[in-house]
């Protein structure tokens, strides 16, 4: 289909001059930065939602990550540079954790498990007052050093188009690696388990190896966002990082984009955030975000293979939508 | 000190059982999970909160007002829930989901965030006996559970309908075969569920304080129990909602306040490692 594949490159071309359309606008900056940071959770998140399974607890790495880097940066003095990947790291030892007593659930108690896990770190990092300082929260974050390639002098927390384009930066790479991931035989082994998992299992995919394999990488990612997230906010608190928000996003977007696709997710969290802070958070300031529950609503009930999945029909497996009789 | 702990656990289990029911009946009923059940609790005690602010009249007045809201949510969910395609205990899971989240934002619309309480003033004086302390809001708050329970109880197990319930609980297309509307049974467990919540509500709305996002507890304690009960069994939901709650007593005692929301959900993860099939295991 022609919009299938004009409207990525316009996509691009419109996030790589929007500062410019904006003219360095801060909010708009702003708003499209977290978009960027919401899109690299779904495409994060979307690395385990292509094994089919659903995940409501992804804030546990978010909130992971942000702490880790925030902590070894604050009280260390490390670079963010190193931080982050660290935060990163401790996100998928996390997610090692939950997937020992997740990983043998499927599909409605694997969700279920996922919103309480999210409880556990949470809980902890504000109880562990000594190392966490609790729930008062990490102030003065440092920000993001700026990047110097020979004579070029790029300032990232300088300016919010310096942010700005990091998170695009940051966004296209993992875009990058999550194309890579589906397409090699990691991708085609969790959608096959996604399919029919019996069968997949009787043609030598070990499954739980790959949901295993999968929910690391997608923790992982997600505390990188998780840390980066903190260093461009220099402000994180328990609630905040751990908060229903960063396991609510990623499903949504992913859903409602299209799971079972790669560029859906991502472009969800690019439509649906702007519209919401532009369109309904001026006309309702307090409950604008009634809008994330009805367009999950009617995907559910309307469109179950996403916007984007719906477009791409024909390019990836059908969706099993009936149970094993 | 022990005796505080246990009686104190006690009636707030009742009345966790009692928060439970109604997420259990709808589950065992009509296989989906309703995430926005801890919403619609808060939403009935935003009502009775409402009822009693503006007009003043006394808490007992509040439960119809708040049973109604109860109701006209529950029907509308209903309504949602029977359009779902398979797989339906997953998408049920994402739906609900969605409507916890429109529920939030409306109550935060029209509600604002702040925390509020419905005061009984009568509720903080007691009775003592000997060392033991019962606070009248206590002494309610375990009477009107234990109430609610027993009715249902005598409902489910004394009458036809319980029965046409029970059989629909065990096995759908057996209780068709034998003549027994589903799809109504479906209704009529949302419209029980909903009338135990609308009572919950506004007994909820005196011991915690409401603000729109605080359903999600209470989502998660009505799962962690009816997962440990497993589906019609209305005594397992009295001894989940007891262990839940005695189990969060002694984190409180023993570690501090700030602990008690890790107890239900390690009970949760727990009980679902340990069963992990899931509560309908044995038929699948």
């Amino acid at each position: 289909m022609q919009v299938a594949r004009a409207a990525p490159v316009l996509g691009l071309v419109f996030l790589l001059l929007l500062p410019v359309f904006a003219r360095y606008n801060d909010y708009v900056l702003q708003v499209f930065t977290h978009a960027l940071l919401l899109a690299t959770l779904a495409l994060a998140w979307n690395i385990l939602g292509v094994s089919g399974s659903i995940s409501l607890g992804h804030a546990a790495f978010f909130g992971a990550g942000a702490y880790t880097s925030a902590l070894l940066s604050l009280d260390l003095g490390v670079s963010p540079w190193a931080t982050i990947p660290l935060g990163g790291v401790l996100a998928a030892g996390i997610a090692a954790i939950m997937g020992l007593f997740c990983l043998r659930l499927r599909g409605a108690y694997f969700a279920l498990a996922t919103l309480a896990f999210v409880e556990i770190p949470k809980v902890i990092t504000d109880n562990w007052d000594g190392l966490t300082r609790g729930s008062l929260g990490l102030v003065g974050l440092p920000g993001l050093p700026s990047l110097r390639l020979g004579s070029y002098h790029f300032d990232i927390s300088g300016s919010l188009a310096g942010s700005y384009y990091f998170v695009l930066g940051y966004g296209l790479v993992l875009l990058l690696l999550v194309t890579l991931m589906f397409r090699s035989n990691l991708g085609l082994a969790l959608q096959a388990i996604r399919e029919e998992e019996i069968a997949a299992e009787a043609v030598g995919i070990q499954v739980q190896r790959y949901r295993l394999l999968s929910l690391l990488l997608s923790a992982f990612f997600t505390g990188i966002t998780g840390a980066c997230y903190g260093h461009l906010i220099r402000y994180i608190e328990p609630g905040l990082v751990y908060g229903l928000h960063f396991s609510a996003m990623p499903m949504i977007f992913a859903i409602c984009g299209g799971r079972f696709t790669i560029l859906g997710p991502a472009l969800a969290a690019l439509v649906l955030y702007p519209v919401d802070q532009f369109i309904f958070h001026p006309l309702l300031p307090a409950g604008h975000e009634f809008l994330y529950g009805a367009v999950i609503i009617l995907a559910i009930l309307f469109m179950p293979s996403g916007v984007w999945g719906q477009l791409r029909k024909g390019h990836f497996v059908s969706i099993k939508t009936g149970s094993i009789e | 000190m022990w005796t505080t702990v246990v009686v104190s656990g006690i009636t707030l289990g009742s009345f966790y059982t009692l928060i439970a029911m109604g997420f259990a009946l709808i589950f065992g009923v009509t296989r989906t999970f309703n995430l926005a059940h801890g919403e619609v609790l808060v939403l009935a005690g935003y009502a009775a909160y409402w009822l009693w602010k503006t007009s003043g009249v006394s808490l007992l007045f509040t439960f119809p007002a708040a049973v109604l809201v109860a109701l006209v949510v529950c029907l509308i969910l209903q309504r949602l829930f029977s359009r779902l395609r398979e797989p339906l205990e997953l998408n049920s899971i994402v739906m609900s989901f969605g409507v916890a989240i429109l529920l939030q934002n409306g109550m935060l619309f029209f509600f604002s965030g702040d925390y509020r309480l419905i005061r009984v003033p009568t509720f903080n004086q007691g009775l003592h006996f000997n060392t033991l302390y019962l606070s009248y809001g206590q002494l309610t708050l375990l009477a009107l559970s234990l109430l609610v329970i027993g009715l249902l109880y005598l409902l489910m197990r004394h009458t036809y309908l319980g029965k046409a319930l029970r059989a629909t609980i065990q096995d759908r297309e057996a209780a068709a075969l034998a003549g027994i509307n589903v799809g109504a049974m479906g209704i009529l467990a949302f419209a029980i569920g909903a009338i135990l919540i609308g009572l919950a509500g506004p007994l909820y709305g005196c011991v915690h304080y409401l603000y729109p996002t605080a359903g999600l507890q209470a989502t998660l304690l009505a799962i962690t129990i009816t997962i440990f009960a497993g589906v019609g069994r209305i005594r397992g939901l009295i001894l989940g909602g007891w262990i839940l709650a005695l189990a969060e007593s002694c984190a409180v005692v023993l570690f501090g306040a700030s602990w008690r929301e890790l107890v239900g959900a390690v009970m949760l993860i727990t009980l679902l490692a340990l069963r992990p099939q899931g509560i309908l295991g044995r038929e699948q």
